[in-house]
Protein backbone atom coordinates (compact mmCIF):
# COMPACT_ATOMS: atom_id res chain seq x y z
CA UNK A 1 0.00 0.00 0.00
CA UNK A 2 1.69 3.12 -1.17
CA UNK A 3 0.94 6.02 -1.73
CA UNK A 4 0.27 7.62 -5.04
CA UNK A 5 -1.36 10.28 -5.08
CA UNK A 6 2.01 12.84 -5.23
CA UNK A 7 4.25 11.02 -6.95
CA UNK A 8 4.84 13.52 -9.46
CA UNK A 9 4.55 16.48 -7.28
CA UNK A 10 8.41 16.91 -7.90
CA UNK A 11 7.55 17.98 -11.51
CA UNK A 12 7.37 21.98 -12.72
CA UNK A 13 4.07 23.67 -13.44
CA UNK A 14 2.65 26.88 -13.33
CA UNK A 15 -0.12 24.67 -11.01
CA UNK A 16 3.58 22.98 -8.90
CA UNK A 17 4.50 26.45 -8.59
CA UNK A 18 1.59 27.93 -7.53
CA UNK A 19 0.90 28.64 -3.07
CA UNK A 20 -0.53 25.26 -1.69
CA UNK A 21 -3.04 27.57 -0.27
CA UNK A 22 -4.50 29.59 -3.18
CA UNK A 23 -4.38 26.22 -4.75
CA UNK A 24 -6.48 24.44 -2.59
CA UNK A 25 -9.16 27.56 -2.51
CA UNK A 26 -9.25 27.86 -6.14
CA UNK A 27 -9.76 24.41 -7.60
CA UNK A 28 -11.75 23.36 -4.06
CA UNK A 29 -14.35 26.40 -5.56
CA UNK A 30 -13.93 25.12 -9.07
CA UNK A 31 -14.90 21.49 -8.33
CA UNK A 32 -17.89 23.18 -6.51
CA UNK A 33 -18.53 25.01 -9.40
CA UNK A 34 -18.43 21.78 -11.54
CA UNK A 35 -20.93 20.21 -9.43
CA UNK A 36 -23.36 22.69 -9.50
CA UNK A 37 -24.16 22.19 -13.48
CA UNK A 38 -26.70 20.56 -14.09
CA UNK A 39 -27.46 22.33 -17.95
CA UNK A 40 -25.83 20.06 -20.43
CA UNK A 41 -24.92 22.71 -22.68
CA UNK A 42 -22.35 23.36 -20.14
CA UNK A 43 -20.46 20.40 -20.57
CA UNK A 44 -18.07 20.84 -23.54
CA UNK A 45 -17.04 24.18 -21.52
CA UNK A 46 -16.48 21.86 -18.17
CA UNK A 47 -14.57 19.39 -19.91
CA UNK A 48 -12.34 21.93 -21.50
CA UNK A 49 -11.46 24.27 -18.67
CA UNK A 50 -11.02 20.43 -17.10
CA UNK A 51 -8.83 19.43 -19.99
CA UNK A 52 -6.28 23.25 -19.94
CA UNK A 53 -6.16 22.60 -15.94
CA UNK A 54 -4.61 19.36 -16.43
CA UNK A 55 -2.59 19.76 -19.29
CA UNK A 56 -0.89 23.25 -17.87
CA UNK A 57 -0.23 20.74 -14.79
CA UNK A 58 2.15 18.72 -16.73
CA UNK A 59 0.74 15.43 -14.93
CA UNK A 60 1.31 12.63 -17.31
CA UNK A 61 -2.19 11.17 -19.16
CA UNK A 62 -1.25 7.84 -17.70
CA UNK A 63 -1.66 9.05 -14.24
CA UNK A 64 -5.37 10.14 -14.79
CA UNK A 65 -6.15 7.30 -16.46
CA UNK A 66 -5.35 5.55 -13.50
CA UNK A 67 -8.40 7.12 -11.39
CA UNK A 68 -10.41 7.38 -14.42
CA UNK A 69 -10.40 3.52 -15.58
CA UNK A 70 -11.65 1.89 -12.68
CA UNK A 71 -14.83 4.31 -11.48
CA UNK A 72 -16.62 3.82 -8.74
CA UNK A 73 -18.82 1.08 -8.49
CA UNK A 74 -21.50 3.04 -8.27
CA UNK A 75 -21.08 5.44 -10.51
CA UNK A 76 -21.07 2.68 -12.81
CA UNK A 77 -24.02 1.35 -12.05
CA UNK A 78 -25.90 4.92 -12.19
CA UNK A 79 -24.74 5.57 -15.49
CA UNK A 80 -25.58 2.08 -16.72
CA UNK A 81 -29.21 1.60 -15.25
CA UNK A 82 -30.51 4.99 -15.04
CA UNK A 83 -31.37 5.46 -18.80
CA UNK A 84 -33.65 2.64 -18.42
CA UNK A 85 -34.96 3.40 -15.17
CA UNK A 86 -35.78 7.12 -15.53
CA UNK A 87 -37.91 9.26 -18.14
CA UNK A 88 -40.13 9.29 -19.90
CA UNK A 89 -39.49 9.82 -23.58
CA UNK A 90 -38.30 5.87 -24.91
CA UNK A 91 -35.70 6.82 -27.67
CA UNK A 92 -35.50 2.93 -28.01
CA UNK A 93 -36.34 -0.14 -26.87
CA UNK A 94 -35.36 -3.88 -26.85
CA UNK A 95 -37.95 -6.29 -25.84
CA UNK A 96 -38.58 -4.88 -22.32
CA UNK A 97 -36.11 -2.83 -22.01
CA UNK A 98 -36.73 0.94 -22.87
CA UNK A 99 -33.74 3.43 -23.33
CA UNK A 100 -35.44 7.50 -21.93
CA UNK A 101 -33.67 9.61 -23.16
CA UNK A 102 -34.10 11.95 -19.67
CA UNK A 103 -32.06 8.86 -17.94
CA UNK A 104 -29.68 9.17 -20.62
CA UNK A 105 -29.09 12.76 -20.78
CA UNK A 106 -29.06 12.56 -16.57
CA UNK A 107 -27.05 9.71 -17.35
CA UNK A 108 -24.23 11.66 -19.29
CA UNK A 109 -24.50 14.73 -16.47
CA UNK A 110 -23.26 12.06 -14.41
CA UNK A 111 -20.02 10.30 -15.83
CA UNK A 112 -19.20 14.25 -17.38
CA UNK A 113 -19.37 15.79 -13.61
CA UNK A 114 -17.70 12.65 -12.67
CA UNK A 115 -15.06 12.63 -14.90
CA UNK A 116 -14.51 16.37 -14.52
CA UNK A 117 -14.13 16.73 -10.79
CA UNK A 118 -11.76 13.70 -10.23
CA UNK A 119 -9.24 15.08 -12.87
CA UNK A 120 -9.26 18.76 -11.27
CA UNK A 121 -8.83 17.11 -7.65
CA UNK A 122 -6.49 14.89 -8.77
CA UNK A 123 -4.35 18.39 -10.32
CA UNK A 124 -5.09 19.68 -7.14
CA UNK A 125 -3.23 17.10 -4.89
CA UNK A 126 -1.08 15.89 -6.98
CA UNK A 127 0.80 18.61 -7.93
CA UNK A 128 1.69 19.47 -4.30
CA UNK A 129 3.12 16.85 -2.05
CA UNK A 130 0.20 15.22 0.51
CA UNK A 131 2.51 16.74 3.65
CA UNK A 132 2.45 20.20 2.38
CA UNK A 133 -1.26 20.12 0.97
CA UNK A 134 -2.21 19.09 4.87
CA UNK A 135 0.38 21.85 6.26
CA UNK A 136 -1.68 23.95 3.46
CA UNK A 137 -5.25 23.15 5.33
CA UNK A 138 -3.43 23.79 8.48
CA UNK A 139 -2.75 27.58 7.10
CA UNK A 140 -5.97 28.08 5.71
CA UNK A 141 -7.89 26.99 9.63
CA UNK A 142 -7.94 23.37 9.65
CA UNK A 143 -7.75 22.53 13.46
CA UNK A 144 -4.27 21.64 14.71
CA UNK A 145 -5.84 18.53 16.27
CA UNK A 146 -7.19 17.49 13.16
CA UNK A 147 -4.14 18.70 11.55
CA UNK A 148 -1.93 16.77 13.76
CA UNK A 149 -4.51 13.65 13.27
CA UNK A 150 -4.16 13.68 9.89
CA UNK A 151 -0.41 14.30 9.61
CA UNK A 152 0.29 11.22 11.98
CA UNK A 153 -1.64 9.02 10.26
CA UNK A 154 -0.29 9.40 7.33
CA UNK A 155 3.17 8.63 8.75
CA UNK A 156 1.89 5.52 9.82
CA UNK A 157 0.11 4.49 6.91
CA UNK A 158 2.71 2.56 5.11
CA UNK A 159 4.18 1.12 8.23
CA UNK A 160 1.08 -0.02 9.27
CA UNK A 161 0.01 -1.99 6.29
CA UNK A 162 3.58 -3.61 5.71
CA UNK A 163 2.90 -4.69 8.78
CA UNK A 164 -0.46 -6.15 8.52
CA UNK A 165 0.86 -7.68 4.95
CA UNK A 166 3.06 -9.54 7.30
CA UNK A 167 0.92 -10.56 9.37
CA UNK A 168 -1.41 -12.01 6.59
CA UNK A 169 1.64 -13.56 5.36
CA UNK A 170 2.49 -15.43 8.63
CA UNK A 171 -0.97 -15.96 8.84
CA UNK A 172 -1.22 -18.44 5.76
CA UNK A 173 2.55 -19.56 6.62
CA UNK A 174 0.34 -21.69 9.50
CA UNK A 175 -1.59 -23.23 6.93
CA UNK A 176 -4.54 -20.26 7.37
CA UNK A 177 -6.65 -20.72 4.40
CA UNK A 178 -10.47 -18.93 4.23
CA UNK A 179 -12.22 -19.48 1.43
CA UNK A 180 -15.79 -19.93 3.07
CA UNK A 181 -17.11 -18.15 5.74
CA UNK A 182 -17.58 -19.25 8.95
CA UNK A 183 -17.74 -18.26 12.51
CA UNK A 184 -14.15 -19.48 12.79
CA UNK A 185 -12.82 -17.46 10.20
CA UNK A 186 -14.56 -14.20 11.37
CA UNK A 187 -12.95 -14.97 14.82
CA UNK A 188 -9.99 -15.27 12.95
CA UNK A 189 -10.05 -12.21 11.51
CA UNK A 190 -11.50 -10.19 13.99
CA UNK A 191 -8.62 -11.33 16.23
CA UNK A 192 -5.66 -10.18 13.66
CA UNK A 193 -7.72 -6.83 13.62
CA UNK A 194 -7.63 -6.95 17.17
CA UNK A 195 -4.09 -7.65 17.52
CA UNK A 196 -3.39 -5.02 14.64
CA UNK A 197 -4.84 -2.65 16.99
CA UNK A 198 -3.44 -3.43 19.87
CA UNK A 199 -0.19 -2.90 18.50
CA UNK A 200 -1.03 0.65 17.15
CA UNK A 201 -2.15 1.40 20.76
CA UNK A 202 1.23 0.45 22.53
CA UNK A 203 3.36 1.87 19.68
CA UNK A 204 1.15 4.97 19.86
CA UNK A 205 1.82 5.35 23.88
CA UNK A 206 5.82 5.51 22.87
CA UNK A 207 5.00 8.25 19.82
CA UNK A 208 3.63 10.13 22.40
CA UNK A 209 6.43 10.42 25.15
CA UNK A 210 8.50 10.49 21.66
CA UNK A 211 7.03 13.73 20.54
CA UNK A 212 6.94 15.03 24.41
CA UNK A 213 10.53 14.83 24.85
CA UNK A 214 10.69 16.26 21.52
CA UNK A 215 8.89 19.39 22.60
CA UNK A 216 5.46 18.29 21.26
CA UNK A 217 2.74 21.05 22.51
CA UNK A 218 5.41 23.82 23.80
CA UNK A 219 4.86 27.45 22.40
CA UNK A 220 6.36 27.70 19.14
CA UNK A 221 7.37 30.23 16.61
CA UNK A 222 5.24 30.74 14.22
CA UNK A 223 7.28 29.72 10.82
CA UNK A 224 6.10 31.49 7.53
CA UNK A 225 5.72 28.04 5.40
CA UNK A 226 4.12 29.57 2.50
CA UNK A 227 4.97 32.77 0.60
CA UNK A 228 2.55 33.84 -2.19
CA UNK A 229 3.76 35.72 -5.01
CA UNK A 230 1.27 38.27 -7.19
CA UNK A 231 1.16 35.19 -9.90
CA UNK A 232 -0.23 33.67 -6.72
CA UNK A 233 -3.35 35.75 -6.91
CA UNK A 234 -3.84 36.14 -10.59
CA UNK A 235 -4.21 32.27 -11.15
CA UNK A 236 -6.78 32.41 -8.36
CA UNK A 237 -8.66 34.94 -9.67
CA UNK A 238 -8.63 33.51 -12.93
CA UNK A 239 -9.69 30.20 -11.45
CA UNK A 240 -12.92 32.11 -9.50
CA UNK A 241 -14.00 33.81 -12.62
CA UNK A 242 -14.38 30.66 -14.74
CA UNK A 243 -16.31 29.14 -11.68
CA UNK A 244 -18.39 32.50 -11.44
CA UNK A 245 -18.82 31.82 -15.48
CA UNK A 246 -19.63 28.49 -15.46
CA UNK A 247 -22.46 29.26 -12.25
CA UNK A 248 -23.96 32.12 -13.70
CA UNK A 249 -24.14 30.25 -16.89
CA UNK A 250 -25.48 27.54 -15.32
CA UNK A 251 -28.59 29.54 -13.61
CA UNK A 252 -28.91 31.72 -16.51
CA UNK A 253 -29.96 28.80 -19.03
CA UNK A 254 -31.93 27.20 -16.79
CA UNK A 255 -30.19 24.60 -14.93
CA UNK A 256 -32.33 21.53 -15.85
CA UNK A 257 -32.41 18.75 -18.30
CA UNK A 258 -36.00 19.20 -19.16
CA UNK A 259 -35.15 23.18 -20.08
CA UNK A 260 -32.68 21.08 -23.04
CA UNK A 261 -35.60 18.96 -23.64
CA UNK A 262 -37.84 21.27 -25.13
CA UNK B 1 -20.33 2.68 0.36
CA UNK B 2 -18.71 5.98 -0.51
CA UNK B 3 -21.02 8.44 -2.36
CA UNK B 4 -18.78 9.26 -5.47
CA UNK B 5 -17.92 12.94 -6.58
CA UNK B 6 -20.60 13.98 -9.85
CA UNK B 7 -23.95 12.44 -8.52
CA UNK B 8 -24.71 15.05 -5.93
CA UNK B 9 -25.92 18.63 -6.29
CA UNK B 10 -24.04 21.44 -4.72
CA UNK B 11 -26.86 21.75 -2.23
CA UNK B 12 -26.45 17.95 -0.68
CA UNK B 13 -22.49 18.36 -0.69
CA UNK B 14 -22.82 22.09 1.05
CA UNK B 15 -25.47 20.89 3.79
CA UNK B 16 -23.07 17.62 3.86
CA UNK B 17 -19.83 20.35 4.71
CA UNK B 18 -22.12 22.00 6.56
CA UNK B 19 -22.90 19.04 8.88
CA UNK B 20 -19.38 17.86 9.61
CA UNK B 21 -18.07 20.78 10.56
CA UNK B 22 -20.43 21.07 13.03
CA UNK B 23 -19.96 17.66 14.31
CA UNK B 24 -16.18 18.08 13.77
CA UNK B 25 -15.89 21.48 15.77
CA UNK B 26 -18.72 19.59 18.78
CA UNK B 27 -16.06 16.77 19.13
CA UNK B 28 -13.00 18.69 18.99
CA UNK B 29 -14.87 20.96 21.79
CA UNK B 30 -15.33 17.98 23.50
CA UNK B 31 -11.82 16.10 23.22
CA UNK B 32 -10.38 20.03 24.86
CA UNK B 33 -12.27 19.12 27.61
CA UNK B 34 -10.20 16.60 28.71
CA UNK B 35 -7.34 17.57 31.20
CA UNK B 36 -4.66 17.17 28.46
CA UNK B 37 -6.47 17.01 24.89
CA UNK B 38 -3.08 16.25 23.05
CA UNK B 39 -2.07 13.04 25.19
CA UNK B 40 -4.81 11.07 23.18
CA UNK B 41 -3.78 12.37 19.59
CA UNK B 42 -1.18 9.78 18.95
CA UNK B 43 -3.43 7.44 20.12
CA UNK B 44 -6.18 8.27 18.07
CA UNK B 45 -4.17 8.52 14.86
CA UNK B 46 -2.34 5.68 15.01
CA UNK B 47 -5.73 3.87 15.41
CA UNK B 48 -7.30 5.61 12.11
CA UNK B 49 -4.12 4.58 10.45
CA UNK B 50 -5.02 0.63 11.82
CA UNK B 51 -8.76 1.12 11.05
CA UNK B 52 -7.99 2.31 7.40
CA UNK B 53 -5.23 -0.70 6.83
CA UNK B 54 -7.67 -3.42 8.50
CA UNK B 55 -10.68 -2.29 6.31
CA UNK B 56 -8.71 -3.46 3.14
CA UNK B 57 -8.82 -6.84 4.48
CA UNK B 58 -11.14 -9.09 2.84
CA UNK B 59 -13.55 -11.62 4.32
CA UNK B 60 -14.57 -14.21 1.53
CA UNK B 61 -18.40 -14.44 1.43
CA UNK B 62 -17.91 -16.87 -2.34
CA UNK B 63 -18.28 -15.98 -4.99
CA UNK B 64 -16.95 -12.84 -3.88
CA UNK B 65 -15.58 -10.80 -0.80
CA UNK B 66 -16.34 -7.90 1.03
CA UNK B 67 -14.43 -5.44 3.39
CA UNK B 68 -15.48 -4.26 6.73
CA UNK B 69 -16.24 -0.73 7.68
CA UNK B 70 -15.94 -0.43 11.38
CA UNK B 71 -17.21 2.66 11.80
CA UNK B 72 -18.68 1.05 14.65
CA UNK B 73 -16.04 -0.42 16.53
CA UNK B 74 -14.19 2.99 16.36
CA UNK B 75 -16.79 4.51 17.71
CA UNK B 76 -16.71 2.47 20.24
CA UNK B 77 -13.16 2.18 20.79
CA UNK B 78 -12.00 6.04 19.74
CA UNK B 79 -15.31 8.06 21.52
CA UNK B 80 -15.47 11.64 20.29
CA UNK B 81 -11.73 10.93 18.20
CA UNK B 82 -14.02 9.16 15.81
CA UNK B 83 -15.65 11.61 13.89
CA UNK B 84 -12.48 13.14 13.01
CA UNK B 85 -10.59 10.06 12.69
CA UNK B 86 -13.31 9.00 10.24
CA UNK B 87 -13.04 12.33 7.93
CA UNK B 88 -9.40 12.09 7.93
CA UNK B 89 -9.72 8.60 7.03
CA UNK B 90 -11.88 9.00 4.28
CA UNK B 91 -9.88 12.12 3.12
CA UNK B 92 -7.05 9.39 2.37
CA UNK B 93 -9.44 6.86 1.14
CA UNK B 94 -10.68 9.45 -1.55
CA UNK B 95 -7.30 10.54 -2.31
CA UNK B 96 -5.28 7.13 -2.50
CA UNK B 97 -7.82 4.76 -3.59
CA UNK B 98 -10.78 6.85 -5.17
CA UNK B 99 -13.35 5.92 -3.31
CA UNK B 100 -15.67 8.56 -2.26
CA UNK B 101 -14.37 12.19 -3.77
CA UNK B 102 -13.49 15.43 -2.59
CA UNK B 103 -16.72 17.22 -3.10
CA UNK B 104 -18.84 14.11 -1.58
CA UNK B 105 -16.18 14.20 1.68
CA UNK B 106 -18.64 15.88 4.36
CA UNK B 107 -21.52 13.94 2.68
CA UNK B 108 -19.53 10.18 3.22
CA UNK B 109 -18.13 11.74 7.01
CA UNK B 110 -21.73 12.21 8.00
CA UNK B 111 -23.35 9.15 7.05
CA UNK B 112 -20.17 6.78 8.22
CA UNK B 113 -19.70 9.30 11.05
CA UNK B 114 -23.23 9.81 12.72
CA UNK B 115 -23.35 6.10 12.97
CA UNK B 116 -19.90 5.33 14.77
CA UNK B 117 -20.93 8.59 17.06
CA UNK B 118 -24.05 6.54 18.00
CA UNK B 119 -22.22 3.46 18.36
CA UNK B 120 -20.00 4.82 20.68
CA UNK B 121 -23.12 5.60 23.22
CA UNK B 122 -24.88 2.08 22.51
CA UNK B 123 -21.62 0.36 23.39
CA UNK B 124 -21.60 2.32 26.67
CA UNK B 125 -24.50 0.76 28.24
CA UNK B 126 -22.42 -2.27 28.78
CA UNK B 127 -21.63 -0.40 31.99
CA UNK B 128 -25.10 0.02 33.33
CA UNK B 129 -26.44 -2.23 35.90
CA UNK B 130 -24.95 -5.36 36.80
CA UNK B 131 -21.02 -5.80 36.41
CA UNK B 132 -19.58 -5.47 32.79
CA UNK B 133 -19.22 -8.75 31.80
CA UNK B 134 -17.29 -10.64 28.46
CA UNK B 135 -20.70 -11.33 27.03
CA UNK B 136 -22.14 -8.18 28.39
CA UNK B 137 -19.18 -6.43 26.11
CA UNK B 138 -20.09 -8.99 23.13
CA UNK B 139 -23.64 -8.10 22.98
CA UNK B 140 -23.21 -4.47 22.92
CA UNK B 141 -19.97 -4.78 20.75
CA UNK B 142 -22.44 -6.83 18.61
CA UNK B 143 -25.49 -4.17 18.35
CA UNK B 144 -22.85 -1.12 17.88
CA UNK B 145 -21.01 -2.92 14.79
CA UNK B 146 -24.81 -3.94 13.60
CA UNK B 147 -26.65 -0.74 14.23
CA UNK B 148 -23.23 1.77 12.79
CA UNK B 149 -23.17 0.04 9.71
CA UNK B 150 -27.14 -0.36 9.17
CA UNK B 151 -27.48 3.62 9.47
CA UNK B 152 -24.66 4.35 7.48
CA UNK B 153 -26.49 1.92 4.72
CA UNK B 154 -30.14 3.53 5.56
CA UNK B 155 -28.42 7.16 4.93
CA UNK B 156 -26.63 6.04 2.19
CA UNK B 157 -29.34 4.58 0.35
CA UNK B 158 -31.57 7.90 0.98
CA UNK B 159 -29.60 10.50 -0.14
CA UNK B 160 -28.24 8.84 -2.84
CA UNK B 161 -31.74 7.93 -4.34
CA UNK B 162 -33.21 11.40 -3.52
CA UNK B 163 -30.38 13.36 -5.00
CA UNK B 164 -30.09 11.71 -8.53
CA UNK B 165 -30.63 14.43 -11.19
CA UNK B 166 -34.10 13.00 -12.68
CA UNK B 167 -36.68 11.22 -10.90
CA UNK B 168 -36.93 7.89 -10.43
CA UNK B 169 -40.59 5.71 -10.70
CA UNK B 170 -41.71 5.29 -6.92
CA UNK B 171 -41.76 1.59 -7.19
CA UNK B 172 -38.41 1.62 -8.86
CA UNK B 173 -36.95 3.32 -6.07
CA UNK B 174 -38.77 1.17 -3.44
CA UNK B 175 -37.45 -1.92 -4.65
CA UNK B 176 -34.06 -0.39 -5.01
CA UNK B 177 -34.28 0.36 -1.19
CA UNK B 178 -35.63 -2.93 -0.39
CA UNK B 179 -32.81 -4.47 -2.69
CA UNK B 180 -29.96 -2.70 -1.31
CA UNK B 181 -31.26 -3.40 2.19
CA UNK B 182 -31.82 -7.29 1.84
CA UNK B 183 -28.37 -7.37 0.06
CA UNK B 184 -26.18 -5.50 2.95
CA UNK B 185 -28.13 -7.32 5.94
CA UNK B 186 -25.39 -10.36 5.53
CA UNK B 187 -22.79 -7.40 5.96
CA UNK B 188 -24.54 -5.60 8.98
CA UNK B 189 -24.47 -9.28 10.49
CA UNK B 190 -20.44 -9.84 9.69
CA UNK B 191 -19.73 -6.58 10.59
CA UNK B 192 -21.90 -7.01 14.43
CA UNK B 193 -20.33 -10.63 14.70
CA UNK B 194 -16.37 -9.30 14.15
CA UNK B 195 -16.97 -5.94 16.41
CA UNK B 196 -17.92 -8.48 19.24
CA UNK B 197 -15.36 -10.70 18.70
CA UNK B 198 -12.77 -7.89 18.71
CA UNK B 199 -13.97 -6.33 21.68
CA UNK B 200 -14.12 -9.36 23.82
CA UNK B 201 -10.55 -9.80 22.30
CA UNK B 202 -9.58 -6.14 23.08
CA UNK B 203 -11.46 -7.05 26.41
CA UNK B 204 -9.68 -9.70 27.45
CA UNK B 205 -5.43 -8.38 25.55
CA UNK B 206 -6.22 -4.54 26.66
CA UNK B 207 -8.81 -3.84 28.87
CA UNK B 208 -7.91 -0.24 28.85
CA UNK B 209 -8.60 0.70 25.08
CA UNK B 210 -12.18 0.09 25.90
CA UNK B 211 -12.44 2.99 27.26
CA UNK B 212 -12.69 5.19 25.01
CA UNK B 213 -11.75 8.87 25.32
Amino acid sequence: MKLSIDEYAGLDSPFHRWDARYKLVGLIILIFAFSFIRDLRLLPAMVLVTAAIYIISGLPARFILRWLRFPSVIILVIVLTLPFLSGERVIASLGPLALHQEGLLAALLIAVRFACIVTVGITLLGTTSLLNSIKAMRALGLPLIMADMALLTLRYLNELGETLSRMLTSMRLRGFRQRTLSPGGLKTFAWLSGSLLVRSYERSEWVYKAMILRGYGQPTRPREEFQARPADGFILGAIVFIAAALVTGDILLGHNIAAILQ
Amino acid sequence: MHIPDGILPVSVTAAGYAATVAVTWYSLRKIKQKEDPRQDIPKASLMTAAFFVVSLIHIPIPPTSVHLVLNGLMGALLGYYAFPAILIGLFFQAVMFGHGGLTTLGVNAIIMGLPAIIAAYIFRLRKIGNKESPRKTGVFGFLAGFVALGLSVAMFVVILLTSLPVDINAAVEQAAIFALAIAHLPLMLIEGVITAFLVVFLRRVRPAMLDSP
